[in-house]
């Protein structure tokens, strides 16, 4: 998978992360996210449009991240997710803590 | 039964093994258009983490050997998965996770996108059976 990174307005993080979110990914996801928030960036907006599968481990990065960027006084938001990725998340109720947006520009809205 | 397809793939259970069967899911979508592609996707997650585990967990560590068949009926799919590795504990069988926990999720996602998973030990290895009734 790759991940890459940009800044958005108000100093939003956002991630991008394409191909499958899986056991091989999900560790480079936490390293990245680690990494964003030592920069000084704790607002975090993970875009999952190219992001084609995930699964525990990828969501155990995900949630990481966010209790990471909430420890610094952030957080972590989800943007664009498929049907797949949708729908592992609302299977462990994870749909509440990690609210999926359609777009990066909802996820930024108001940040 | 007419109509019946079967798509097998095996080797060593390490993470590069992950992608194999990513790639045969992606073989029977493109083979087999009447199945949904919402019930394939349910597959292929209920099958990541159950050989995922194995990955993690399988013993002895990186010598385990897997050989997984997708049967495609008319009205179902089934997974087959078999590897030569020790038992698994029963924690490691099912399980369910704290909410905000980094882990532990594996077993509770397969088990609940699978209409009849089984596990079974045997002198020679596991197997873990997955069927998914097609919805649609």
């Amino acid at each position: 998978m790759n991940i890459t990174s940009r800044t958005a307005e108000s100093s939003v993080a956002v991630i991008e992360c394409d191909g499958r979110l899986n056991m091989v990914a999900a560790p480079s996801l936490r390293s990245h996210i680690e990494a964003t928030v030592r920069d000084g960036r704790s607002r975090i907006v993970v875009d999952l449009g190219r992001t084609a599968f995930i699964d525990s481990s990828g969501l155990g990065a995900l949630i990481a991240g966010l209790k990471r960027a909430r420890q610094a006084g952030g957080d972590l938001r989800i943007a664009a997710p498929n049907e797949q990725v949708r729908t592992v998340l609302r299977l462990t109720n994870l749909d509440r803590v990690l609210r999926p947006y359609d777009r990066i520009e909802e996820a930024t809205d108001g940040w | 039964m007419a109509g019946d397809h079967a798509y097998s793939a095996g080797g060593l259970a390490i993470p590069e093994s992950l992608e194999q069967l990513h790639t045969l899911i992606e073989r029977v979508g493109a083979e087999q258009a009447h199945v949904p592609a919402s019930d394939l996707s349910m597959v292929e997650t209920a099958v990541i983490e159950i050989a995922g585990n194995l990955v993690a967990h399988g013993r002895p560590p990186g010598q385990v050997l897997y050989r997984f068949t997708l049967e495609v009926h008319p009205d179902r799919l089934r997974g087959v998965l078999a590897d030569s590795g020790e038992p698994l504990p029963p924690d490691l069988q099912v399980a369910a996770a704290d909410e905000l926990a980094d882990s532990g999720r594996g077993l509770f996602i397969a088990h609940a996108v699978l209409d009849e998973p089984t596990y079974e030990q045997g002198r020679d290895g596991n197997t873990w059976t997955m069927v998914r009734i097609l919805r649609s």
